[in-house]
């Protein structure tokens, strides 16, 4: 099974306000950037063990500023472009399964709060958010 | 010294030191600059219509932006790159250390193999630790020094010594693009022992080619991801502490003497 685990900000992502800035600066039409870390884990325990398991593992997730969200789709939703490094895979989680797959989601949103169509999406990953000499970006 | 230094140069040319929020190395590098007779003087990113009066630019180190998206990517879209971008279509100099080399290859200006602003290559995450390091290395000019006009002054096979102090120094790119910096001789510096041998061993940080610095085609940008200007005197060697002059010269010094001659 693999599972999908969104870790956000509850508090102000600085981070995101600076995506918004510099894609605005660049002429990409959107309005609000959201960011969250994307773990994806593969492994024979349940969806909410995963989830428990991310919670209590303090360097993915600090209850104090983090939101967590186990996503029933493995890919990215709409108006979401997810960017991993290269070869990336970690050893975290142990105990629940023995590799996860990190991403960083961008999800884009219009003046009329929706999600940019896909055409702005790959506007703003090949501008800004990807470098593609070492990364890569699912839409 | 500076004033001495200016003299035997008979340097003019104003250099501007780029600070962006979160750039952390702007007053060494300056002082460097004035000790080898540089005009040199911090630009802070709200006076970047000064820019153009500027003849050569340094982006020196630091986590410009906090390093937000990847190291160097908000920076290279900053409106003060607007500028530097303009100047090095033109041909003046602009050099990048460590967070300031991140942010030159963020911006294509180096190695150049691409548009400007679709980056080609990247300065990343060290291998295999994925650690920051802070350690003291020696870089060796790859090629010949003309080809990098910062570097015309050095001699061949020239060593100097520097402290690398990065989490993500190491150089990566595709297969394809690996081999036009090598193929391109964009390749101004690589990583090597004190006596100039170069092996694995003297990459600290797994950088592709063994790379310290990259320069574009034309050769008047370099990006360097050691410092120099962190061993450019006496006392940034606690062995020297006692009996030396603290003040005088360290290797490092070296590197931005040729940066001077390449103003003069």
């Amino acid at each position: 099974m693999l599972h999908t685990v969104a870790i956000t900000l509850k508090i102000p992502d600085n981070t995101a306000f600076s995506a918004l800035t510099a894609l605005r600066r660049l002429g990409v039409d959107v309005d609000r950037v959201e960011r969250a870390d994307i773990w994806q884990f593969a492994g024979p325990a349940s969806g909410n063990d995963v989830a428990a398991s991310v919670q209590r593992n303090e360097s993915l997730f600090n209850p104090n500023k983090h939101a967590l969200e186990l996503r029933e789709s493995p890919n990215p939703q709409s108006g979401e472009a997810w960017i991993s490094t290269i070869s990336a895979t970690h050893a975290v989680a142990a105990d629940a399964s023995a590799a996860a797959v990190h991403h960083v989601g961008w999800r884009l949103f219009g003046r009329d709060g929706t999600p940019v169509p896909p055409a702005t999406l790959k506007e703003a990953v090949e501008k800004l958010l990807c470098n593609p000499a070492i990364e890569r970006a699912i839409t | 010294m500076a004033e001495a230094a200016r003299r035997d140069l008979r340097v003019s040319a104003k250099v501007a030191v780029l600070v962006f929020p979160g750039t952390n190395s702007e007053a060494e590098t300056v002082r460097i600059c004035r000790d080898v007779g540089l005009d040199a003087e911090s630009v802070h990113w709200s006076k970047a219509t000064s820019l153009p009066t500027y003849d050569a630019y340094i982006l020196p180190g630091g986590f410009a932006y906090e390093d937000r998206i990847r190291a160097g990517a908000i920076s290279a879209h900053d409106p003060m790159m607007d500028y530097v971008i303009k100047a090095a279509e033109k041909g003046k100099l602009v050099l990048g250390i460590c967070n300031g080399a991140q942010i030159l290859l963020e911006a294509g200006l180096v190695p150049g193999t691409g548009a400007i602003r679709r980056p080609t290559a990247a300065f990343t995450r060290n291998a295999p630790s994925g650690k920051f390091i802070c350690k003291h290395v020696h870089i060796k000019l790859s090629g010949t020094p003309s080809r990098c006009a910062i570097t015309a002054a050095l001699p061949n096979d020239a060593v100097i010594p520097a402290w690398a102090g990065h989490g993500e120094g190491r150089l990566a790119a595709s297969m394809e693009h690996l081999e036009q910096i090598s193929s391109g001789g964009h390749l101004a510096f690589v990583y090597s022992h004190s006596d100039g041998t170069v092996n694995a061993a003297a990459v600290p940080n797994g950088s592709a080619l063994g790379c310290a610095g990259l320069t574009n085609k034309k050769g008047n940008v370099l990006a360097i991801m050691p410092h120099p200007e962190r061993d450019a005197w006496n006392f940034n060697h606690s062995e020297r502490a006692d009996g030396k002059d603290i003040l005088a010269p360290s290797g490092g010094a070296a590197f931005f003497r040729a940066f001077a001659k390449a103003l003069s």
